[in-house]
């Protein structure tokens, strides 16, 4: 908490808590620019340990941006710049000293389109122990990898073909696949970029039974387009509109009785 | 009146007799492509087949058979089948011998006439005889040798018979030996041993591709070992690692007019660096894998770059959200996902360099080089210098050499895409 007079400033743009308890990630006073353009406007939010939260909003808002921000991914990208902090368990991710490689390791990610490598299914889900040398020998590692498949809720369907290719799945059991190469890696957060939004709706019933189970274990942030997905998985929910972040709070309450006309916009269908 | 919407029936009557126009333009432009393609193949066809039948008799040559008398006495004198004791030797005499029996020379001007029936070579063909196979001394064996070039053009036709004997290369009397010859059936037509390993020679009868193509492997070699990895490591580095600003822009521009600039060019570069300033030997396969190398450069860098653009981002992605460092985005994912397109961009290089004469000239390997070289410092020359070298000889049998000459490089271009082309589908895997 650097400077309790910004809280409060941000606190008069968004409506509802903003802040949690036990958390995990704290972003404070965040601006993204990619170039002159201003994606993400003074953000402040909290997001707490083993919370699933989800990120609302109309295309273009900015809510992918934001969650990029957590696990540096933007870095990528030549023309953003990012002004603020973000802090997980106190420590500043875009401090000089942090090594993004061991950041990344402990903030996985899911993406919008199923990405599993164009390996087998194994290889796939034990590259990240592999990499960061997670396992002491094959053994383990055929054990890491059956556990972060069996989390996934895949290890059913593919124990029997784990050498044959990750892209010779479906879609669903790709994203899956995908879920269990982030979880393999034993990360304490994960990020979704609309996991769903390239699957089918019972593919997508499972990967938000999924979603729920994980949320035990893991902290969650998950962006979607879908607000019944988001009522769905989530505890919390965070409404973006053009960049700002317009309100946060427990979903129940976002979904029936919410603060800001805007989000009440949105919620009812008239904006979106 | 009004133009307004058509209605729904006068649309489709419309769009009904319409259709057989646009059929019969769809299969216009069909007809016009096969056309197009039967064309391209015709030609290929009539290219192969204008250098098959005329490279084919090029690898054949016809020789005469005589019946040596292995006298070690005179063909070793010295008794231990060293070099030199067999130079001493007099073996063309006894080759020569062995021809006046049967063809009977009368007098010194047609003995001159009949010694210059077999090719040069007899000597150095007895003495290998021996050297492989010591207990050939003290019998008579019958042993062909080469004929002599235009004895050669004489059988195959080329130097006519009806020829006033002024204007003919070969006079009467030797026209007399080789009928002679004929009668006894002691000239053979058979597959030539010094096309494929003899090596660059005054005497088209002896010439061959050996030391040339010993020379194109080395110098290709040369050229692949510089030019991919310094290829590839440019292309992923300019492609993943560099930032995106003015510098990596000229660099950009200037790799793609390098691409352009002719290969004589790179030969007087090479000239002046390799040779000049660094003060290598001239025509040695090193050099001139290196010169070549420059040359292929631009085009393994471009193709790779665009094979390395061709990666999906989605898998750069998944590997750094999952914590891959740069270098291992790299090594990891990018390089074997976009290999089979960089060995695409190598295959056309090494294909270009294989073809590549001008530079080579720059660089003295268009010397005449009798050794077959054993290493890329040892002197040599290239396919395509040789047959340039060979298409500029007046002798006529050079010109069946050189068409032999222009199949074996062919030969070798298709040997080694089809190489290429196997490794890249090995690696290439569809998933």
């Amino acid at each position: 908490m650097n400077s309790k007079k910004n809280d409060l400033k941000s606190l008069e743009l968004t409506v509802g808590d903003v802040f949690s308890k036990n958390a995990r990630l704290k972003a404070r006073n965040v601006n993204v620019f990619y170039g002159e353009n201003k994606a993400i406007d003074n953000v402040t939010i909290d997001i707490g340990s083993k919370e699933v939260i989800s990120f609302i909003g109309p295309s273009g808002c900015g809510k992918s941006t934001f969650l990029r921000c957590f696990n540096r991914m933007n870095d990528t990208i030549d023309s953003c710049v990012i002004q603020g902090e973000i802090t997980i368990d106190e420590e500043n991710i875009y401090d000089k000293k942090i090594d993004v490689v061991p950041l990344r390791a402990r903030i996985g990610m899911v993406f919008q389109k199923p990405n599993p490598f164009p390996k087998s299914i194994y290889d796939n889900v034990a590259y990240g122990p592999r990499i960061h040398g997670l396992s002491d020998n094959k053994e383990h590692l055929d054990n890491i990898v059956e556990e972060a498949l069996k989390r996934a809720g895949l290890w059913k369907e593919v124990s029997d073909r784990l050498s044959s290719p990750g892209t010779g799945l479906s879609g669903g059991q790709q994203q899956r696949l995908c879920i269990a190469r982030a979880i393999a890696v034993s990360p304490e957060v994960i990020l979704m970029d609309e996991p769903c939004s390239a699957l089918d709706p019972i593919a997508t019933a499972k990967i938000e039974e999924l979603i729920h189970e994980l949320g035990n274990e893991y902290s969650i942030v998950i962006v979607t387009h879908s607000m019944q997905q988001a009522a769905r998985v989530s505890k919390r929910t965070a409404y973006f509109h053009l960049g700002k972040l317009i309100e946060v709070g427990k979903t129940k309450e976002i979904f029936t009785s919410p603060k800001h006309n805007q989000t009440e916009a949105y919620i009812s269908g008239k904006i979106g | 009146m009004n133009k307004k919407i058509i209605n729904p029936e006068d649309a489709t009557n419309i769009v009904k007799n319409s259709i057989l126009k646009r059929r019969s333009k769809d299969s216009r432009l069909k007809l016009f492509g096969r056309v197009a393609i039967g064309l391209a193949v015709c030609f290929l066809l009539f290219l192969f087949y204008s250098i098959f039948t005329k490279g084919y008799p090029g690898f054949f040559q016809y020789y005469v058979t005589l019946d040596i008398n292995f006298d070690r006495e005179r063909i070793d004198p010295k008794g231990d089948l060293s070099d030199n004791s067999l130079f001493d030797g007099d073996a063309s005499t006894i080759v020569n011998e062995s021809l006046f029996s049967v063809v009977e020379p009368k007098g010194r001007k047609e003995k001159k006439l009949a010694k210059k029936i077999v090719s040069s070579g007899k000597d150095v063909r007895i003495a290998k005889m021996v050297k492989d196979d010591p207990s050939l001394f003290g019998t008579v064996t019958q042993v062909k040798f080469a004929l002599d070039d235009d004895i050669d053009s004489f059988l195959r036709g080329y130097i006519k018979r009806e020829t006033p004997e002024s204007e003919r290369r070969i006079n009467d009397k030797v026209i007399g030996f080789i009928d002679k010859l004929n009668e006894e059936g002691r000239i053979s037509y058979e597959f030539s041993d010094y096309i494929l390993s003899g090596s660059a020679s005054g005497n088209p009868e002896m010439a061959g591709i050996k030391g040339a193509f010993i020379g194109s492997i080395l110098t290709l070699s040369v050229c692949l070992l510089i030019a991919f990895p310094l290829g590839v490591a440019t292309a992923v580095y300019l492609e993943e690692i560099a930032k995106k600003n003015r510098i990596t822009e000229i660099i950009e521009v200037n790799i793609n007019n390098l691409a352009a600039v002719p290969s004589v060019v790179f030969g007087i570069m090479g000239l002046a660096i390799f040779i000049s300033i660094f003060g290598m030997p001239r025509s040695i396969p090193l050099v001139g894998g290196m010169v070549l190398a420059l040359m292929t450069l631009p085009t393994i860098i471009i193709s790779s770059r665009a094979a390395i653009r061709a990666v999906p981002p989605s898998v750069r992605d998944a590997a750094y959200g999952i914590g891959a460092s740069k270098l291992q985005v790299i090594f990891h994912h990018v390089i074997p996902l976009a290999m089979p397109g960089m060995l695409t961009g190598t295959i056309i290089g090494m294909a270009q360099a294989l073809g590549e004469t001008a530079p080579l000239l720059m660089i003295g390997m268009v010397a005449f080089i009798v050794d077959i070289p054993n290493s890329v410092l040892d002197p040599g020359t290239v396919l395509p210098v040789q047959i340039f070298m060979w298409a500029d000889f007046a002798e006529r049998m050079f010109i069946q050499k050189t068409s032999a000459a222009i199949i074996v490089l062919l030969g070798f271009l298709i040997s080694m895409n089809a190489l290429a082309v196997y490794l890249r589908k090995k690696l290439e895997r569809r998933w």
